[in-house]
């Protein structure tokens, strides 16, 4: 057995491990079915949700929103962050705000969103762009703050000025608190979707359809959206922002690979 | 051959924060006068604090002075520029680049074209002996190396002046030996003008046409001396010895001098 075929079982086991004390619980603890339901059920529920189109439409609808507004804040985000690490100005205008909206919620500013758009897709996605934002920002700020003095010096001096200076030395220099900071928008940005999903009667997305689930008493579908949710995490947790990592930060050597 | 630095009458004050509320001016230098020919070599030598940094951080346009110019080619300087390349005691590679665009970066700001670019590093890749790594990021470098792309990043935007702050200081005493030599050869090949900061004697005395020893507070120079040895030098010879030893003196008797002066005022 090769090292990425052992790693990948390292990885699965504990899944395995938990699908099996569920279904056993399930089968012989006397639980009623319908809210225990046991795996078979919960993946026919699956399938179902395969085979109808819904699966794809709710991940579509889910992972777009996400996509849209991670893009937009980590962008706004990243800049302003940086901005706030280098210029002196930048930053005495803006820490004070930064912690008064740091202590607003984005979930609190549902109220005023569903004012502001309605019942529809703006409300969502405007909170989510403000968590990420913030969250992105926050981060970038520490990280470009931590930035050695002598890698700007050397910026400077061999003609890295304005925005050359923020693609060129600030932003790489400081990847791997963006990074940092990207993780934790996504983790963010993803629980506040599936709840605003549910909150708000959008057509199809992943919190649409639990909270669906729910009203119609299909408790196998309530359980095989919530594996879908928690795999979907998973995998922009492995593909996007590991891959990010590994391309950058590990292959530069300027974050520590663990042996 | 242009190329010239001239310092004159530069001035360096810092506000120190002395204990609660107190704030003491520091004056590091005052009236500073120091020329630096066409593809001369100078060393700026002296112990620590006695502000040789200071001076090239501000010939490197990255500090302020506080009264003074320093000027190349008779042009003061403003700020950082292209015409001055600076090699730093920290090395400061850029980890997200490898070896041959860190050598290229200077030049990209110039606005150099691509092709252009990838030549002119290629180049300096080669003068600094780096041909067989232009393409591995500096954490996969030792010390020496890693110096080498420092020098040749500052050589590639071909500057009037170059600037090396204690370039050897953070290297073990074999490789710093190993780069000694390697400059020397690469200086005789380019003939640049060099404005050179350092706290080991041997090393200035190996290196350079001539040493300033920076001493006293507020510090002046207290020894001008020419080095008029044949190169390619060798350190053990008597002549070496003898200015090993005038420079030591130099700066020596500059401390005890201090001592007592420090034991005076307190």
């Amino acid at each position: 057995m090769n090292a990425a075929l052992r790693g990948a079982a390292a990885a699965l086991a504990p899944f395995a491990v938990i699908l099996v004390l569920w279904q056993l619980a399930a089968k012989f603890a006397g639980l009623p079915p319908s809210l225990f339901p046991p795996l078979e059920s919960i993946f026919a529920a699956l399938l179902k949700m395969f085979a109808d189109g819904s699966l794809a439409a709710d991940l579509a609808g889910t992972f777009r929103r996400l996509f849209e507004s991670v893009l937009i804040g980590a962008f706004f985000g990243t800049v302003f962050g940086t901005m706030m690490g280098y210029f002196k100005w930048v930053e005495r205008a803006s820490v004070a705000p930064m912690n008064f909206l740091l202590s607003i919620p984005g979930t609190a500013l549902f109220p005023l969103t569903l004012i502001w758009f309605g019942l529809s897709e703006m409300a969502i996605i405007s909170i989510l762009i403000y968590e990420v934002a913030l969250t992105v920002t926050l981060m970038t700020w520490t990280g470009v703050k931590s930035i050695d003095l002598a890698l700007i010096r050397a910026g400077r001096v061999f003609g890295a000025r304005g925005a050359g200076m923020l693609w060129r030395v600030l932003i790489p220099a400081a990847l791997p608190s963006i990074i940092g900071g990207y993780r934790l928008a996504f983790s963010r940005a993803w629980r506040i979707l599936i709840i605003a999903e549910m909150l708000v009667s959008v057509t199809a997305g992943l919190g649409y359809r639990l909270y669906y689930a729910r009203e119609y008493f299909h408790f196998e579908l309530v359980y095989a959206g919530l594996l879908v949710v928690g795999v979907s995490g998973l995998l922009i947790e492995r593909v996007l922002l590991r891959t990010l990592e590994r391309a950058t930060v590990n292959r530069w050597g300027t974050v520590r690979e663990l042996t | 051959m242009t190329g010239e630095l001239k310092v004159s009458g530069l001035a360096k004050r810092f506000a120190v924060r002395q204990g609660w509320r107190r704030r003491i001016e520091l004056t590091v230098f005052e009236s500073l006068e120091l020329t630096v020919h066409a593809g001369e070599f100078v060393s700026v030598i002296g112990p620590s604090g006695c502000g040789k940094s200071t001076l090239l951080a501000i010939a490197a346009g990255l500090e302020a002075p506080s009264a003074g110019t320093v000027a190349v080619d008779g042009k003061p300087v403003r700020g950082p520029g292209l015409d001055r390349g600076v090699v730093f005691q920290e090395f400061a590679l850029f980890p997200w680049l490898t070896v041959r665009d860190n050598v290229a970066f200077g030049l990209k700001s110039m606005g150099m074209k691509r092709d252009e670019r990838l030549r002119r590093a290629e180049k300096y890749v080669d003068l600094v002996g780096l041909s067989a790594f232009a393409q591995y990021y500096p954490n996969r470098l030792s010390g020496g190396m890693r110096q080498r792309v420092g020098l040749g990043r500052a050589l590639a935007v071909e500057p009037a002046v170059l600037l090396m702050d204690e370039p050897f200081g953070a290297l073990d005493a074999l490789t710093r030996e190993n780069m000694q030599n390697a400059l020397g050869e690469i200086w005789q090949e380019t003939h640049k003008t060099v404005l050179f900061i350092t706290h080991d004697i041997e090393e200035s005395v190996f290196l350079s046409d001539r040493v300033l020893v920076l001493n006293g507070r507020p510090s002046s120079i207290v020894l001008e001396l020419t080095i008029a040895l044949p190169r390619p030098r060798h350190r053990h010879t008597k002549e070496f010895q003898a200015h090993v030893e005038r420079l030591d003196q130099a700066i020596r008797g500059e401390l005890r001098i201090n001592a007592t002066q420090e034991e005076v005022i307190s």
